[in-house]
């Protein structure tokens, strides 16, 4: 430290109070979260008027437009069904798969590696690569469903309402069930090894040990993986929005979807109510949940 | 469980996950006729580079520079300028949101603050925004200041999605380094900057290099934000993707040549980063 007294630095970072270093932190959320955030709830209560070309007040009309358009209806239930199907779906598939690889053998480490490739790939473009897979003419799932005759000869996925979604929730299994598996095998390595030993010792199943020993232990990385999962899940707008834009009909709308494509309808106003009512849901489901299952950073 | 028949599995199940990129990386090698096919050629197709020669303009710009003038450019499926606007995109915002949260992160972890816990929760809320939510303002608000369709306003958003990512992994990262550290330094009369700057920084560089991958993935792969707040100046990767689908066919060998030249970066990316990829996942909580 002889050299201490030479180093020059800015007159406010000598205190320890942690203010100056925070500020720039807190600038930008404020500029950039918490103004949009209350300039949302702002436009909430406006919509454009293409015969003015203004901003209009007008009250509660577009939250009460909310709650009887049977669009909004839709797209919430398809926004509650993608999220819990897909986050049940990627945790269960996830533990087993997590619960197969963790193992030392050689050919684990490189299972693990190309596992982590899916998560990198941009969700537009893997949505682009299963919208090849899923073409009704020549994608090769319908092609391969039709072989073995789980769908009939003139079936479709994306253009059909009753499968479109599910069209779309395959690409979110495929591309974050790995996500779940690389935390879970994180979390199963982390365990300690006793508890095990001594439970095969006293002659327990491997089921008995998995839920009285495994689950309670991974408790908080499950959770952490739940809660992070679940906000993605939520806020998901690129895999509909390149596969099926919503369609066919309105059968996949999502909440982020319908708001930006009233948005883009110059529905402003009514397009930010339906994404203050996404975030709003979101963070008091979000919070309650860190709350309740313990979560802490 | 048989170890052999584990092995199987194990593999068999990295081969479905491995399989989609596989077929993606075929449909960028090939001529139409055989990105049509069914049985799908996997293996026994022509090869070619003309998608990768188009989007890239790999045959313009020699050609061009054969004539005495280096000036790619022209056709349609020319992406070189929005490959350069994916990579000055990400490289700024991880440099922005890097620059913020060292800062508040090196606090959270060692300065006294009342109410630190309320404060994570509230960074940790910002991370469940939904995109649309916090665009639809920010379009409005980037038409009145003028950053609507920049660079720079693209690049302010993408750091802000990655703030509390960075802020709370950082903060982890700097955990693990012993406090004693610091008050010896501190004892020998060197100030926080110097403490921080040269003594803590350093010891942490691998995590933040960790954090500043991820960041960069992030920004790369991110769809929404651009496609809102940008109309014709410049346009990300995945967004320009999309505009291979036309009304009159979708160019799905120039659509998988760009697709498969943004993920090859990121692929080595991550597997650099490979030992922390599960904290960054899980916003530093969950440690391998």
């Amino acid at each position: 430290m002889a050299n201490q007294k030479s180093f020059s630095l800015p007159g406010i970072m000598t205190s320890d109070s942690s203010l100056p270093w925070l500020l720039p932190l807190i600038t930008m959320l404020v500029v950039f979260a918490i103004i949009p955030f209350f300039y949302n709830i702002y436009l909430s209560f406006h919509e454009f008027v293409p015969l003015k070309r203004a901003l209009i007040f007008v009250g509660w009309d577009n939250w009460i437009r909310l709650f009887t358009d049977g669009v909004f209806w839709g797209s919430l239930k398809v926004s509650l069904y993608y999220t819990f199907v897909c986050l049940i779906i990627q945790l269960v598939l996830g533990m087993g798969i997590a619960l197969l690889i963790d193992s030392d053998d050689p050919g684990f480490g490189i299972i693990r590696s190309v596992l982590t490739l899916t998560l990198v790939i941009p969700p537009a473009i893997a949505g682009m690569i299963f919208l090849i897979m899923e073409d009704a003419n020549y994608g090769l799932i319908p092609w391969a469903l039709k072989s073995i005759g789980l769908i009939g000869q003139e079936d479709t996925i994306l253009s059909d309402p009753s499968l479109a979604l599910w069209g779309v929730m395959i690409v979110d299994i495929w591309q974050w069930t790995p996500f779940m598996v690389l935390i879970l095998v994180a979390g199963l390595r982390s365990l300690p090894s006793e508890p095990f030993e001594s439970a095969m010792i006293d002659g327990a199943k491997p089921f008995q040990i998995f839920r009285r020993l495994t689950l309670p232990m991974l408790h908080k990385v499950i959770a952490v993986a739940v809660l992070i999962r679940g906000i993605d899940l939520w806020r998901m707008v690129d895999y509909v929005f390149v596969l099926t834009s919503g369609g066919p009909g309105t059968a996949t709308y999502t909440l982020s979807l319908y708001s930006w494509q009233r948005f883009t309808f110059v529905q402003w106003g009514y397009g930010a109510t339906i994404s203050l009512f996404s975030l709003l849901v979101i963070l008091i489901v979000g919070n309650a949940f860190i709350h309740f299952a313990k979560v802490k950073w | 469980m048989n170890k052999i028949l584990k092995q199987v599995i194990g593999w068999f199940i990295a081969a479905v996950f491995f399989f989609p990129i596989y077929f993606w990386i075929t449909v960028s090698l090939k001529k139409d006729k055989d990105i049509f096919a069914l049985p799908p050629k996997l293996f026994d197709f022509e090869l070619s580079f003309q998608a990768y020669e188009e989007v890239f303009g790999l045959s313009r710009f020699l050609y061009v520079e054969d004539m005495g003038a280096v000036r790619p450019g022209g056709g349609d499926f020319y992406m070189m300028p929005n490959l350069v606007d994916s990579i000055i995109i990400a490289l700024g915002s991880t440099g922005l949101a890097m620059m913020i949260s060292i800062l508040a992160a090196y606090a959270l972890s060692r300065l006294p603050m009342r109410g630190q816990q309320h404060f994570m929760g509230w960074i940790l809320s910002t991370r469940m925004m939904p995109p649309v939510a916090v665009a639809i303002p920010m379009f409005f608000i980037y038409k009145n200041i003028g950053l609507m369709d920049t660079h720079l306003g693209i690049i302010i958003i993408h750091a802000l999605m990655n703030l509390p990512l960075a802020v709370l992994l950082m903060k982890s990262f700097f955990d693990d380094i012993p406090k004693d550290i610091d008050e010896a330094a501190l004892l020998d009369g060197a100030s926080r900057f110097f403490v921080f700057w040269r003594l803590i920084v350093p010891l942490a560089i691998g995590g933040i290099a960790a954090t500043a991958v991820l960041c960069f993935i992030f920004s790369w792969t991110e769809f929404i934000f651009v496609l809102m707040l940008t109309q014709t100046g410049l346009k990300t990767i995945p967004v320009v993707s999309t505009s291979f689908v036309t009304s009159t066919g979708t160019a799905w060998d120039n659509m998988a040549a760009l697709g498969t030249a943004a993920i090859i970066p990121a692929f080595i990316f991550i597997l650099l980063v490979q030992r922390h990829l599960v904290r960054g996942l899980t916003l530093g909580s969950v440690k391998q």
